[in-house]
């Protein structure tokens, strides 16, 4: 046996426990929401489809207005309509959902962006202008993206999108129309107004804090319990999202269109599975220190074998 | 070792007609790619917000590198574990790789949407640390150096034998301090490939609910770096075998005897470590569904386990049988990979993805343009090693005949300039 399977499986059992075990000791933590982040408030049992909300936001945010029937590079947000497997008690069998960026609590976009060109405001590698730390709403630094998309692979929602015509593209995804906000007001309107939110004229769509907007959606939960199934959409769900969603009795989120998710966030789970085998760095310093001896040591011996009579100089 | 073979450049002129081939094909694959920059990725691909990566990444950097990371394991092999006798395959493996590496990392800047901002990535407070692919990036271009500087002593050496007296002692000089410097290139040429294969299968945990469960699991980087071990050697017995046939390349029966053992090895580790983590993660119910998804992973499974089985088998062990062996390695573990970041990826019911002619154009031509540049820089420096065909014909009976007892290289005997083995 030249290569003896002793060694073979001993380096396979190092290497193996080196990249699991401490995976298990070193979670990066969970990422709790902040205090005074804003989001939104989506209630599809009030909705009516009309599209306020979708062509509001077309017009905030400079977009082409081009009938759109999903989020796009020139939608940040749409309604739509879902046909529902068992036809409610009223007899409607389909159901309204409004699709925007989430905002997450822990979000795996932010996690995944190389230089942080999507991220937390006021979190960022650096101040895009006026980014105040807090409000949780996750931005797009377009001078930081590389253009990877790693941010699509990696949001379980299929938010952002990509420019694919464009020689000079960009991520397109909502800000939470943070552009729109008035300083001189107190609150979360001094932090963002989401236009989608000032027009929805069903009340189905209310900004806020989130704080304020969970509390918003116990109260209508417990006014009318058999109106609602049951769940806020975004309390825990992926580690929470900043924009929350109630649904009708008898509909799921899945039908809706949303992932079945976890508690924990992917960001988590990602980070800590990849990073923790580096303990801080101290593991590529040790790996590269041992195999800087042996290579020094075996490649010595290796030489001296091969041309015995020509001493290294 | 048979007597007189040491690496020599190739014989025979750059431009035949193979060569002119693989520089059409890859003058196709610039035509696309010089389109792209002009009016988008979208223009030439069917990559879409679903499918944002299409084939360039899984393929042109993921399985790119896999092959590449022969120059990783057969190092692990002779240096590491301190095989010696390896090291004919170092340099062609490093050749490889150092082209597999350069071509992902080439493929990127034609995938990335905003490639001018790539500067950037030169800034590290800039680094956002929790991102997986920021890791791989750094680290794939920081290895992609230390290739290339793995190869210099091919430049040195070919100096060193060059008849002007100026050229033959800068080669001596430089290949002498660089030698000195070797062990520490060397040990980095370890550490990186650890650190970036397990960090490329990581990639995928953060899609969680996109990606099939049964190839959604943490144990992606493990999985990922023990595969590319796999891939690696099954990639330098390919290229062995290619280039005895095409070069007469010496060709170490024994040596490709012991890494088809340890690659069966590695391939029952691998399937050993995914069916585990199915059966730990109660995920073994998904193997009852008879679906697309379990046909893959079967497949797959297959492509694994026949290898292992051929390479276990002490019979074909010594034979050519090997070889198939080594292919279908490349090739499970290749399906293994594109599984893993496109097949069983699922964006969501908006969207479905088929690789568009453009898209394949660039994927070719990315990989014509790599074997050209392998046999360009074999042809004008000494990278493969080569004997006079006779030989290598006795030295191959010697090889058969007495498996164990090989006589060293007598020293300095066969150093004349510019050695061209006479086809």
């Amino acid at each position: 046996m030249l290569v003896s399977r002793r060694l073979l499986l001993q380096g396979a059992a190092v290497a193996g426990a080196s990249t699991v075990l401490p995976g298990k000791a070193q979670a990066r933590g969970k990422v709790e929401p902040l205090e005074e982040a804003v989001g939104m408030l989506y209630d599809s049992t009030h909705c009516v489809g009309c599209g306020g909300c979708v062509a509001a936001c077309k017009e905030a945010n400079g977009l082409p207005w081009d009938e759109p029937t999903d989020l796009s590079n020139t939608t940040r947000s749409i309604v739509k309509t879902r046909r529902l497997a068992v036809p409610l008690r009223n007899g409607e069998a389909s159901a309204f959902v409004k699709r925007q960026c989430m905002h997450c609590v822990d979000p795996s976009c932010v996690s995944v962006c190389m230089l942080g060109a999507l991220h937390k405001e006021g979190q960022g590698k650096r101040d895009m202008g006026g980014e105040r730390k807090g409000t949780g709403i996750v931005l797009y630094d377009e001078d930081l993206c590389l253009g990877c998309r790693y941010c699509q692979i990696a949001c379980a929602f299929a938010i952002p999108r990509f420019e694919w015509r464009e020689a000079f593209p960009h991520i397109v995804k909502c800000e939470l129309c943070r552009k729109r906000a008035d300083p001189t007001r107190e609150g979360a309107l001094g932090v963002a107004n989401p236009a989608c939110c000032q027009v929805c004229p069903a009340g189905a769509l209310v900004y806020g804090r989130r704080v304020d907007l969970l509390a918003e959606a116990r109260r209508r939960m417990a006014a009318e319990p058999a109106r609602y199934n049951g769940k806020i959409f975004g309390e825990k769900d992926g580690g929470g999202t900043q924009a929350l969603y109630l649904a009708a009795a008898g509909v799921t989120f899945k039908e809706l269109g949303f992932p079945d998710l976890p508690d924990g966030s992917y960001a988590n789970a990602s980070e800590s599975a990849s990073h923790a085998p580096y303990l801080n760095g101290v593991a590529p310093i040790a790996l590269y220190a041992v195999a800087a001896y042996l290579v020094r040591r075996n490649k010595k011996a290796q030489e001296g074998a091969e041309r015995p009579e020509e001493p290294r100089k | 070792m048979t007597t007189h073979a040491r690496p020599r450049a190739i014989a025979g002129g750059l431009l035949d007609r193979p060569m002119i081939w693989l520089l059409a094909l890859f003058g196709i694959a610039e035509a696309v790619i010089s389109y792209r920059f002009l009016a988008g990725i979208g223009s030439v691909s069917n990559m879409n917000d679903g499918y944002t990566w299409g084939i360039w990444e899984p393929v042109n950097v993921v399985v790119f590198t896999g092959i590449g990371a022969g120059a990783y394991s057969v190092g692990l092999l002779c240096y590491l574990l301190n095989r010696g006798k390896y090291h004919p395959l170092i340099r062609p493996a490093v050749l490889l790789a150092a082209i597999a590496y350069s071509l992902g990392g080439a493929s990127i800047v034609v995938a990335l949407g905003r490639p001018w901002n790539m500067y950037l990535l030169a800034l590290p407070p800039l680094w956002n640390l929790s991102s997986v692919l920021l890791e791989v990036a750094v680290c794939v271009v920081a290895y992609v150096c230390v290739l290339w500087i793995e190869l210099l002593p091919a430049v040195f050496d070919d100096a060193a034998g060059s008849a002007s007296r100026v050229r033959s002692a800068w080669g001596k000089r430089w290949g002498g301090r660089l030698a000195k410097a070797m062990p520490y290139v060397i040990a980095l040429a370890m550490l990186l490939p650890t650190m970036h294969q397990s960090s490329l299968g990581g990639l995928m945990i953060v899609a969680g609910p996109k990606l099939h469960p049964l190839w959604h699991t943490t144990l992606l980087p493990l999985l990922a770096l023990v595969s590319c071990m796999s891939m690696g050697l099954g990639a330098v017995v390919v290229l062995t075998a290619v280039m005895k046939h095409t070069w007469s390349a010496r060709h170490d029966n024994e040596l490709l005897a012991d890494m088809s053992k340890v690659n069966g090895l590695l391939l029952l580790l691998f399937v050993a470590l995914r069916l585990g983590d199915i059966a730990f993660q109660g995920k073994l119910h998904l193997l009852a569904v008879p679906d697309f998804y379990l046909m893959v992973f079967v497949l797959e499974l297959a492509l694994f386990l026949f290898p292992a089985f051929l390479f276990l088998t002490r019979r074909v062990q010594q034979n050519r049988a090997r070889v198939l062996g080594a292919l279908l390695t490349v090739v499970g573990c290749s399906l293994w990979r594109i599984d893993a970041f496109l097949t069983c990826y699922n964006a969501g019911e908006s969207w479905s993805y088929w690789p568009s002619l453009g898209e394949i154009a660039v994927t070719v031509g990315m990989a014509a343009f790599g074997v050209a540049v392998f046999i360009a820089v074999s042809k004008i420096f000494p990278v493969v090693e080569v004997g006079d065909p006779a030989a290598i014909r006795a030295g191959h009976e010697a090889d058969l005949r007495s498996l164990r007892t090989r006589p060293a290289t007598p020293p300095g005997t066969s150093n004349p300039s510019r050695p061209r083995s006479p086809r």
